[in-house]
């Protein structure tokens, strides 16, 4: 019989063991035939090298990228401390892969050099650019900006940061057997196939306009003329150790993102700390100085209700194909407005949009998708690949 | 109310150019088309594009061959652009695609707006880094030679002063400092010009950046001078890199046509903690010195006592400089005569420095200062008028016309450009006879054959004055430059003539010199005939002059005139005073 068009294979372990998570993940993918593509999706607990050098012996060959995560969701909905190997397959599909490192250049250099690989893949009818950033290597806008400046309006983009389970201290990106910080890596995927690709966040303002008066890269210094901080903390009046713990404050930031208005839309920043010195709030990306800022918070039903939409809309992008796989990159804050207790809605929610296809995907610190416009790096929000 | 959403978003262009970020520049395209949704936003200037995101390369060949007509529409891989065009100035214009959805009113007066803003804003730009540009290059020219591009003094200084204050931390280096002068450089430029010289300078401050390693700094002090400043783990790894500058530069290169050969000698100092910058500087200098008064081409390392060393030649240089004013130097003047009978035909002047503490000292004391400082020319004239002065006199007494002098000229001397201007009016008051004087340089002076000399020594000769060589035999000989130049008289050096009677190879060597002086139809007087012995060799050679302790040591005028002119008749004597007491020389 000959192989499928495309498909997708995603196997999972919660195992503490390497060995055994990678032996176990491994086996549950039940591959057709080698993947063109593997996604390695770890929890900082899991040696990233060691999943690594495992492929590099069992599908010797196989392109690889991934990265360390905030979270994990496997075909069964969200996990915790997991590992998800994510494989794409076919005879129509076709993958290059690709890396940038920051060393001596800016995020959007080592973004376009990443992207390179889109030179490289032979091109099918349908086309995406995927990466896989370090949240906390700077603004992320810039790797936005950097893959586009390969990609052009031709190629949407789509993507995550690497994630550290809120300590917020150090990410992982994987390429072949390389592990690094502060890099950019990406995949290149090209079907013969349609791909799909959904974005919602589902995050409302809660404050009035305010007008962002002092920024740099991701450090919000002031709204309205006065310190962002104090602007935050004044407005939300959270419980005292919040303005004290950087892990109380994470938390609470998480559910209590800023929003910056666009033309039709209101754009999520994920706030990942403060500095108490300058008054500031460290975000994940830029807040542009001269924009018009609002507070949000999370509301259970609009952020469940948006991971029903962005599947569906990746869904939909695949013009009546039926999917064979989601990859799905959602923000680690949306699960921390869902709970440990209920995060399991969510998925549950996708899967029964889906029909139960083959899904994986992690928790991120921050997430991009780019279809139209120029722009494409959001936070808060849950972006859905679909493969046709 | 929450204000209309273009403009925050104009707001944002803004503020995009309130910092000097080059990465918000670049950005600023993408938050053009961000703020519309746009894929593609281009800046096109003169029929090409400055700068353009969303495109490929072949789009942009596209949009640039339908630019000049401003499309409304227009066809990539991805779809069809509703373009946009707002104009950036008289030649700039900004283009904003977007796939779909054409702009309403509201998003084309923010384009409007934000093009107009970026035009402004890249000219304030443009005007702040020019004026910023200015600065930076008033700043480098401050502190670096125009001529090699290399850090100047000033910046050399403070480099080294930062050096000396901040050791490095492993505490294992030490700053060192490679002074560095090409030897003979005034010669370069006095033989080839200025520009071959300027090109010599340019060649060493290459050979020196390629010599050294990737953190040392070299620098230009002045004139021929280079410093290299360096984090040195030994004294070794020093000198080290001085032999291989030493070798480097040796190396002959080819100016204005003709391939040079020049070396440079090398002073080396370790800085110590408690040293200026200035201080180490100049103990380098003075490593330099000594290097070069060991016979140039070579390194020295900075001692102390050189410092005690430097500081009596300078004292020695300015109580020369103060002699030379105050009339302390004076011409003594040795006999020559005919050696077949001994017959008194002239004198050489050389001379002497009346010390008023130290007495009457030799030349061999402050001959190399006045070289040095340069104040040999002036001791050069001094000398020449005193002597031409008494034997013009004598001259014009009966059965003395026959009298000549010979007077020394350095090597510096003859360089010197109005040397026949000064010589002229010398040779006028004194009234002596022109073709009775001989200017005696060295060989070497004449090897180098530097243009200006050649002029000199031509204008010489129409003065009518005669060259003669001294020390002949002991430097680059060449039978080109005497029959080149006005030679009338060969001076055989003392070497030769000491070992006559003892000495084959000497005698073999004062024949040669006597055959080729008769051959070329020149005089010939032997220097250092001490002994009978000497005197019969020579003339049994047919040597027709000499000039030794044998005939008279070199003494002051009056001495000269009461012990031989007086004698030999005059009725009056020419010189006023009493004849001085016997003298001592100091050494």
């Amino acid at each position: 019989m000959s192989e499928a068009l495309s498909w997708v294979k995603v196997g999972t372990s919660t195992d503490g063991d390497i060995a055994t998570a990678f032996q176990e993940a491994l086996a549950q993918l039940d591959l057709p035939g080698l993947p063109k593509l593997l996604v390695v999706l770890a929890a900082p607990r899991y040696d990233l090298g060691a999943v690594a050098k495992g492929l590099a012996q069992s599908l010797p060959g196989c392109p690889v990228i991934g990265c360390s995560s905030s979270g994990e969701i496997g075909p069964t909905g969200a996990l915790t401390h997991a590992l998800v190997l994510w494989a794409l397959g076919g005879s129509g599909v076709r993958v290059s892969t690709g890396l940038g490192e920051t060393n001596g250049q800016g995020l959007r250099q080592a973004a376009s050099q990443a992207a390179q690989c889109l030179n490289q893949v032979e091109r099918r009818d349908h086309t995406v650019l995927m990466l896989l950033s370090d949240g906390l290597g700077g603004d992320q806008m810039e790797v936005v900006r950097g893959a586009y400046d390969v990609a052009h309006a031709e190629v949407p983009l789509v993507g995550g940061c690497a994630g550290d389970y809120l300590a917020m201290k150090q990410t992982q990106q994987l390429h072949g057997e390389r592990v690094m910080t502060g890099a950019v890596v990406a995949a290149a995927i090209s079907s013969d196939r349609p791909l799909g690709v959904g974005v919602s966040h589902g995050w409302t303002p809660v404050s009035e306009p305010m007008q962002v008066t002092g920024s740099k890269d991701t450090l919000l210094s002031s709204l309205d003329d006065r310190p962002a901080l104090d602007v935050y903390l004044e407005f939300f009046q959270p419980a005292p150790e919040v303005q004290q713990d950087a892990k109380a404050f994470a938390d609470f930031a998480a559910t209590h993102p800023i929003g910056i208005r666009r033309r039709d839309k209101i754009e999520m920043r994920h706030i990942t700390g403060f500095d108490a010195a300058s008054r500031s709030l460290i975000t994940v990306a830029e807040v542009p100085q001269g924009a018009l800022a609002f507070l949000t918070e999370g509301d259970f039903q609009s952020v469940l209700g948006a991971a029903a939409d962005s599947c569906q809309a990746a869904i939909e992008a695949l013009g009546g194909s039926e999917p064979v796989g989601l990859l799905l990159f959602d923000c680690v804050s949306r699960r921390s407005v869902f709970s440990e207790a209920r995060v399991q809605e969510e998925t549950d929610l996708i899967t029964s949009c889906t029909g139960g296809v083959p899904m994986g995907g992690f928790y991120t610190y921050g997430e991009i998708a780019r279809t139209k416009g120029a722009g494409g790096f959001h936070n808060q929000t849950l972006v859905t690949l679909a493969i046709g | 109310m929450e204000p209309s959403w273009s403009l925050p978003l104009l707001s944002e262009i803004l503020s995009a150019f309130s910092t000097e970020d080059p990465e918000n520049l670049r950005n600023v395209l993408n938050r053009v088309a961000e703020s519309v949704d746009a894929e593609v936003a281009a800046i096109i200037c003169d029929g090409r594009i400055d700068w353009c995101i969303g495109l490929s390369a072949a789009e942009q060949g596209l949009l640039v061959q339908t630019a000049a007509d401003e499309p409304p529409e227009l066809a990539i891989r991805a779809g069809r652009l509703n373009t946009f065009w707002a104009s950036m100035g008289s030649n700039d214009r900004l283009m904003v695609g977007r796939l779909g959805l054409a702009y309403d009113l509201e998003e084309r007066s923010l384009l409007r707006a934000m093009a107009r803003s970026i035009q402004l804003s890249l000219r304030l730009l443009a005007a702040i880094s020019s004026e910023r540009q200015a600065r930076l290059d008033a700043s480098y020219q401050a502190s670096h030679d125009p001529l090699t591009d290399l850090p100047n003094r000033t910046l050399v200084l403070e480099k080294l002063a930062g050096w000396i204050d901040n050791p490095p931390q492993d505490g294992d280096q030490y700053t060192a400092v490679l002074f560095i002068d090409i030897d003979r450089f005034k010669w370069v430029n006095d033989a080839h010009g200025h520009a071959a010289g300027d090109e010599v300078l340019v060649h060493v401050s290459v050979i020196l950046k390629r010599s050294v390693g990737p953190n040392d700094l070299v620098g230009r002090l002045s004139g021929d001078e280079f410093i290299v400043l360096t984090r040195t783990p030994s004294a070794q790894a020093c000198t080290d890199l001085a032999l291989r500058i030493l070798t480097a530069i040796q190396t002959p290169i080819q100016v204005a046509g003709t391939e040079l050969s020049h070396s440079a000698s090398v002073g080396i100092c370790i800085a110590e903690p408690h040293d200026t910058a200035s201080s180490v500087i100049e103990n380098a200098d003075m490593a330099m010195y000594e290097a070069k008064a060991l016979g140039r081409g070579g390194f020295a390392l900075f001692e102390p006592r050189m410092r005690q060393k430097a500081q009596e030649r300078l004292s020695l240089e300015e109580e020369l400089r103060h002699a030379v004013g105050s009339g302390q130097i004076e011409a003594h003047l040795q006999p020559i005569v005919r050696l077949s009978d001994g017959k008194l035909m002239g004198f050489e002047a050389l001379a002497r420095w009346r010390h008023p503490e130290q007495g009457l000292l030799s030349p061999a004391i402050f001959i190399a200062a006045a070289e040095e400082s340069g104040l040999i020319e002036q001791i050069d004239l001094i000398v020449l008028e005193a002597a031409c002065q008494a034997v013009g006199r004598w001259q014009r007494l009966p059965g003395l016309g026959h009298l000549r002098v010979s007077s020394n000229l350095s090597g510096r001397t003859l360089g010197s450009a109005d040397l026949v201007a000064h010589i002229d009016p010398i040779l006028a008051a004194s009234g002596i006879k022109v073709a009775q004087v001989f200017l005696e340089i060295t060989e070497t002076s004449l090897v180098e054959d530097i243009p200006s000399t050649a002029s000199t020594i031509e204008r010489m000769r129409q003065l009518g004055v005669q060259l003669a060589i001294d020390d002949f035999g002991t430097g680059y000989s060449s039978l080109l430059y005497l029959k080149r130049f006005p030679v009338g008289l060969l001076k055989i050096d003392r070497s030769f003539v000491a070992n006559l009677g003892s000495n084959p190879d000497d005698e073999a060597i004062a024949r040669a010199i006597l055959s080729l002086a008769k051959a070329l139809g020149v005089e010939v007087v032997a220097e250092g005939v001490e002994t009978t012995t000497q005197q019969e060799w020579l003339t049994d050679l047919h040597c027709a002059y000499g000039q030794g302790y044998l005939y008279g040591r070199p003494k002051p005028m009056a001495a000269i005139e009461a012990d031989l002119i007086k004698p030999l008749g005059p009725g009056t004597p020419l010189l006023d005073g009493q004849r001085p007491a016997a003298e001592t020389i100091q050494p």
